[in-house]
């Protein structure tokens, strides 16, 4: 049957394949994850909560029902999905205290559509609360640990599913980036994440933080499974009205190698400037002159708003976000503390239920939408934007894709950046343009320094994630880095 | 744009968002908010006069569809988590107050 350590590269087809020759069942094979999990979730806390016995009794009636001829495209294959996306019938905290007890009563769209496609939800994964932090600190349940070096941060806010795929806890997972929260992680872990055009993937049940700006991510080990479950979620729905009423993502729009190495590449010269590790620009550096030799024009392109793209950020997210979480009053939703007025319970319900940095963040955003400063702070950061796209939209003029750094820093250590919010934020200087223009960016690993991973970003036009996915699968192929494989077990006594 | 705020916007600010806040736990608060508002400044130095905003990206026209009211599929599950229920009702906190006499 093998294990999963010999499992490392696979991709879904890998999986299909030893399925269908019998080699292993699909219980067998959540069985392995499940296992690994109990075997090393305890140093890395991915997971908030497990699903065990309902996924495995879905297994064995996937199992019995095996379809003959070809499998749907995620049959059998377990899912790790962050615990801000309905589940129906689990458990979505959103990494907050404030709804512990919340369990969703309704699928949201892309849980319907990856339980039609055969993929089985194991559980649900940890994450910065409400998705307002890069790190995964901002968890009221506790940190998690990047799976590669423990005393760091995974990144975030999908630190969970981003160290889940790391540590080899699931072979997929979702995550959400608003500003960067798939990308920054899948970066930090060494695995790949995708943030889709905005409108790409339904939000339906994906609980809110900043509509104007969530999306929905996939995220894997692999280019190639990346690419699978986009095909999956990927597509209209009427439950969103921010949906674009176009057809899922079909690999089919992917051009072909040939084509791909006739393109020209932008390089953002902003995303190089001396606040970025030297160490991560010359890996990337490594990348350009392979993409050359393969015939790849790699140019320089000035996206001059890139600065002042983080601040604008931070004053219209906190401005969606403090509109967003008002629901949260102990009325409708999870936490209830007592008062003796109703405005008392509202307050104590959102003071004992909310962390410092959703705080933080409310009252940012009320502070900037309340009145007399609307013009000063939330229209200045609503116009700020109109010039980041406009940046991007110029960039593309002279080249088909840009390629960046996905952050300035390398994982940094657990508690390193927690006293200073700004600092914190810095992480997502270079995932925070794209998710204001609303264009879709992928994240994959493209080297190691000692032995902290370096994420690659690649950055398309809206709804060309065909040319991301072509790049990026070049770019894997010609590096052929093999995907992480932490030594947690060892830690705990046992073999590898 | 580089206005500080004051402790009094403080706390009504918190009022707005219905917030409370301890006196020290203000002023730390107060302290990371006006050190993340001072970075704004950056943005004093753009000429925005001409600029349009934009509060949603939108590459479409957003779909509609008729005002129809549909059958919600999963009540009993809405019933099954709620907090307090009896029979098929909600409990919900009291919120209107007895007026002081």
């Amino acid at each position: 049957m093998g294990d999963l350590v010999s499992f490392r590269d696979f991709t879904i087809k890998d999986y299909h394949g030893r399925l269908q020759k019998g080699e292993f069942s699909v219980e067998e094979l959540v069985k392995m994850f499940l296992e690994r999990i109990e075997r090393v979730d305890g140093l890395i806390h991915a997971f908030l909560s497990l699903d065990s016995e309902r996924v495995e009794k879905r297994a064995r009636e996937l199992q019995e029902k095996k379809p003959q001829g070809e499998l749907p495209p995620l049959w059998g294959i377990p899912i790790a999905i962050k615990d801000n996306i309905c589940v129906k019938d689990l458990p979505t905290t959103c990494g907050s205290k404030m709804l512990h007890n919340f369990i969703a009563p309704y699928d949201a769209t892309v849980m319907e559509r990856l339980k039609a496609a055969g993929a089985l939800i194991i559980g649900k994964t940890n994450m910065d609360e409400f998705a307002m932090g890069s790190s995964t600190e901002n968890s009221a349940f506790g940190p998690t640990r990047n799976p590669l070096d423990l005393a760091r941060v995974p990144g975030g806010s999908s630190g969970g599913s981003a160290a889940a795929l790391s540590a080899l806890e699931a072979p997929l997972a979702l995550g959400s980036d608003t500003g960067g929260s798939v990308r920054q992680p899948a970066a930090f872990c060494g695995v790949v994440g995708l943030r889709p055009t905005y409108g790409r993937v339904s939000r339906y049940g994906l609980v809110s933080f900043a509509s104007s700006l969530d999306q929905i991510g996939s995220m894997s080990r692999k280019v190639e499974d990346c690419i699978t479950l986009f095909e999956v979620l990927s597509g209209s729905d009427d439950r969103d009205s921010t949906c674009a009423p176009y057809p899922p993502f079909s690999r089919r729009e992917i051009p072909p190698e040939e084509e791909i190495t006739r393109i020209k590449v932008g390089i953002p010269k902003e995303y190089f400037s001396s606040g970025v590790d030297r160490s991560i620009v010359k890996s990337i550096e490594e990348v350009f002159h392979l993409l050359r030799k393969r015939g790849i024009e790699c140019v320089e392109v000035s996206l001059p708003h890139t600065e002042c793209a983080l601040e604008a950020y931070y004053i219209v997210a906190p401005a969606e976000a403090s509109s967003n979480l008002a629901r949260y009053d102990g009325v409708f939703y999870g936490l209830r503390s007592e008062g003796d007025t109703l405005q008392e319970m509202y307050s104590h319900t959102r003071t004992n239920g909310f962390g410092r940095e959703v705080k933080r963040r409310i009252i940012l955003g009320t502070y900037a939408l309340s009145s007399g400063y609307y013009d000063e702070y939330y229209l200045k950061g609503m116009k700020v934007r109109t010039l980041v796209r406009k940046d991007f939209e110029e960039a593309f003029q002279t080249c088909q894709l840009l390629l960046t750094p996905v952050s300035p820093c390398f994982p940094f250590l657990l508690g390193e950046r927690t006293m200073d919010p700004y600092q914190m934020y810095l992480a997502d200087v270079f995932t925070i343009p794209s998710a204001m223009a609303g264009i879709p960016g992928i994240s994959i690993n493209c080297g190691y320094h000692d032995h902290l991973p370096i994420g690659l970003q690649i950055l398309g036009k809206p709804f060309e994630e065909g040319w991301i996915f072509g790049l990026a699968l070049l770019i894997e192929k010609l590096l052929s880095l093999p995907s992480p494989l932490p030594h947690l077990e060892s830690r705990k006594g046992s073999e590898q | 744009m580089s206005k500080k705020l004051s402790l009094e916007e403080m706390k009504k600010v918190a009022q707005l968002a219905k917030l409370h806040f301890e006196e020290r736990e203000l002023l730390q608060f107060l302290q990371d908010v006006n050190g993340i508002i001072a970075h704004f400044e950056k943005l004093d130095r753009l000429n925005l006069e001409e600029v349009s905003p934009t509060s949603h990206i939108s590459w479409s026209q957003p779909p509609t569809h008729g005002d129809e009211v549909l059958e919600w599929q999963e009540k009993e599950s809405i019933f099954q988590y709620a907090p307090q229920v009896i029979a098929r009702y909600f409990i919900v906190p009291k919120v209107v107050e007895k007026e002081e006499k």
